[in-house]
């Protein structure tokens, strides 16, 4: 346009004009299409991890189990103390009855056995316990199969390979295929995913306890970190004055905001652990850590709501004679509170997914039984994942998986509250 | 425009309400106002006029020490209200601010029921013991702001969801609640249509008969319109001080009578 002078008119139809429009539209269109690609690109990468996660995980949302018709063997029970029966034994005849061509040696009836899971027989036991009626009678119990013979079931060991390099022999899966003929075998939902603690068994595993102690993780994190962060960001934003140490104040917080959360585990580690002396693996102790990596983000989540709120209602509010406290607290607090809310579920939501400084203090520790206070021993989910996908046996690798997308499934929910909050609480002004 | 219709003109001998000498206010190094005096009269209505960046604004806004909100602001001098100073030490700028409403230039609703709004000044000083007298008290205050016949079956609806003219009523009923003596104005129109603004002006002339009102105004006709007296602010100096009419008719200063006639400004 540089031809163009000052007073006459610009001829708008002229070839230097028109290829500069075509120029400007070519350009706009490239980065139309460079944003719709990378939109794309980044919905395929979230199809992938999802979509590898489910084929991997979806078997584990299921599990095999088998109904046995079970003998209470009075002879094996005692009545009066039916915690230490021989439920074993128990087990061992009841298989005995389903192959009676087996020979009674030791040796061929415990390889019967290992079709169930070595948690049948304490099933069996909870359930004489808890009802000492069954002794003597004969009752049918749905029990899981153990981890070879579920992976069998679900195809995930392939028939076809080489009988030494397979995990169940041919007699075994002879055997197995047997008890399905005899429609004894069912794969119903895997409720003790959820409902099931840890355990050495990929076929008994669940995330009970490590659900559980996230919550209270989570549940520590939110009391400590809510309350001082809104705090801190009142009194910063509010009512320190400005001057080089709020500036560095400043500065340090959203230093913090940046640290890496292994090094808030190690803070934790030596200041909690170390010089306080809390309980190792506590899900308090985990909430704490987490409170720390949290605590910055809510402050500037929180500063930023603040600030939004606009001046002309701090100016309503001081001009009829509120006082400082007033307007802040009656006025901008609560206009800022979606923000707030958004910014600090999205800050418990890194928090959900943190596995770094949780492994410090010693949460990935192996505990077969679910918490039930912050200050008992526990996993959390992350953790959890990490123990798994640690595991050699065969049944974790889908149950990793599935754990990964039970805690992506709080993500999500979490996520999703915290837009659903902002976009009920949002004001038009 | 020297025949915009004025009203008609109270002269007679007037109490002093507020009473400024040699004011300064600087914001950093700047100075934004430079040796202000002038005396403001009970149930009068004064206009401070002047082009933008004069510092008409500012100066309102030291009359209730908003600027005090500011970090960087300082004022100097003696701004006197009724004799006593309001930068005095023992003055809590928190009561004045109930005794000098304040009226802003955009409509500041709170995001509030329009009952709550008005409400909130009584309230938070403890102006009344019953509901029954807070009812009243939001009533008188609406009707006195000329916005009691709109809203009364809509007491609980947002305020927010006014017409910009009924929200500035609704601010001007929310700074009248707390019976103050002086009302400050800061461009109560600027974002009001005509209609809404003929509306405000009349209100103005009625709330006269109570406080004394200061507006800032932009624009001429309106300070023609609604004022008795008539500061002219230029670059941080107050140029011109006296009868609005007189102001307008007769100014005594060049700088005055350029912006009047619309050579500056």
């Amino acid at each position: 346009m540089t031809e163009q002078t000052a007073s006459d008119g610009f001829d708008w139809t002229s070839p230097a004009f028109a290829s500069q429009l075509k120029k400007r539209k070519r350009s706009q269109l490239r980065l139309k299409l460079l944003g719709l690609s990378a939109i794309a690109i980044a919905f395929a990468m979230l199809l992938l991890l999802i979509g590898s996660l489910m084929s991997t995980g979806y078997q584990a949302f299921t599990q095999t189990h088998i109904a046995l018709e079970v003998f209470v063997d009075p002879e094996e029970v005692d009545a009066d103390n039916p915690e230490r029966g021989g439920y074993r034994d128990i087990l061992t005849a009841t298989m005995h009855t389903q192959f009676p061509e087996v020979a009674d040696d030791r040796a061929a009836l415990r390889k019967l056995t290992t079709v169930l899971s070595n948690g049948a027989q304490f099933s069996i036991r909870d359930a004489v316990v808890a009802d000492p009626g069954l002794i003597g009678q004969t009752v049918t119990f749905d029990v899981p199969v153990s981890d070879p013979y579920d992976q069998l079931n679900k195809g995930l060991i392939n028939r076809d390979t080489p009988e030494e390099n397979r995990r169940l022999k041919d007699d075994e899966i002879a055997n197995f295929d047997l008890l399905k003929d005899r429609g004894m075998v069912t794969k119903p939902f895997n409720i003790g995913l959820f409902t099931n603690a840890d355990s050495r068994f990929p076929e008994l595993a669940g995330l009970k306890g490590a659900i559980i102690g996230s919550f209270y993780a989570l549940l520590t994190c939110f009391v400590l970190s809510f309350p001082i962060g809104i705090g801190a960001a009142i009194y910063l934003e509010e009512f320190a004055p400005r001057n080089k140490l709020s500036d560095l104040i400043e500065i340090n917080i959203n230093n913090l905001a940046a640290v890496p959360s292994v090094v808030f585990g190690l803070l934790a580690l030596a200041v909690f652990l170390g010089w306080f002396g809390m309980p190792r693996s506590a899900p308090f102790v985990g909430g704490m850590t987490l409170a720390l990596m949290t605590l910055p983000t809510i402050i500037i989540a929180t500063r930023a709501a603040l600030k939004a709120v606009p001046p002309s209602i701090r100016e309503a509010a001081l001009g009829v004679g509120a006082s400082k406290q007033q307007v802040v607290f009656g006025h901008v607090l609560p206009l800022a509170m979606p923000g707030i809310l958004t910014g600090t579920i999205i800050g418990l939501a890194q928090a959900l997914g943190e596995t770094a400084p949780l492994l410090l203090i010693g949460m990935n520790a192996f505990i077969t039984s679910a918490p039930s206070t912050p200050f008992d021993s526990a996993t959390a989910l992350p953790t959890q994942i990490f123990i798994w996908a640690d595991s050699p046996e065969r049944g974790f690798v889908s149950r990793t998986s599935a754990a990964i997308l039970v805690l992506l499934g709080f993500l999500i929910t979490m996520n999703a509250i915290a837009i659903y909050l902002r976009n009920k609480f949002e004001r038009k002004w | 425009m020297y025949d915009a219709p004025t009203l008609e003109r109270d002269v007679t001998e007037a109490k002093t309400k507020f009473s400024a000498r040699n004011v300064q206010v600087w914001y950093g190094d700047t100075h934004a106002i430079k040796d202000v005096s002038v005396e403001i009269e009970d149930k009068t209505v004064t206009a401070f006029i002047g082009p933008s960046g004069c510092g008409k604004s500012t100066f309102l806004r030291c009359l209730n020490r908003m600027n005090d909100t500011i970090d960087i602001c300082r004022v100097e001098g003696d701004i006197l209200l009724d004799g006593e100073d309001i930068y005095d030490r023992h003055i809590d700028p928190v009561q004045l601010r109930a005794k000098v409403g304040m009226v802003f230039q955009k409509p500041n609703p709170f995001p509030k029921s329009i009952y709550d709004n008005v409400a909130y000044g009584p309230k938070i000083h403890g102006m009344t013991r019953s509901r029954a007298e807070l009812d009243e008290t939001v009533e008188t205050a609406l009707r006195r702001a000329a916005l009691w016949d709109e809203v009364k079956d809509r007491l609980d609806s947002p305020g927010t969801g006014l017409s910009g003219g009924q929200q500035q009523r609704l601010c001007i009923a929310r700074a009248v609640a707390t019976k103050p003596e002086v009302l400050l104005m800061d461009e109560p129109c600027s974002a009001l249509d005509p209609i809404a603004t003929a509306q405000v002006e009349e209100l103005i002339d009625e709330l006269r008969a109570r406080f004394s009102v200061v507006i800032v105004t932009h624009s001429m006709q309106q300070a023609a319109r609604v004022s008795q007296k008539t500061a002219f602010f230029h670059l941080g100096e107050l140029v011109e001080f006296g009868e609005t009419g007189h102001i307008f008719t007769n100014p005594e200063d060049e700088r005055t009578e350029s912006y009047i006639t619309g050579r500056i400004g």
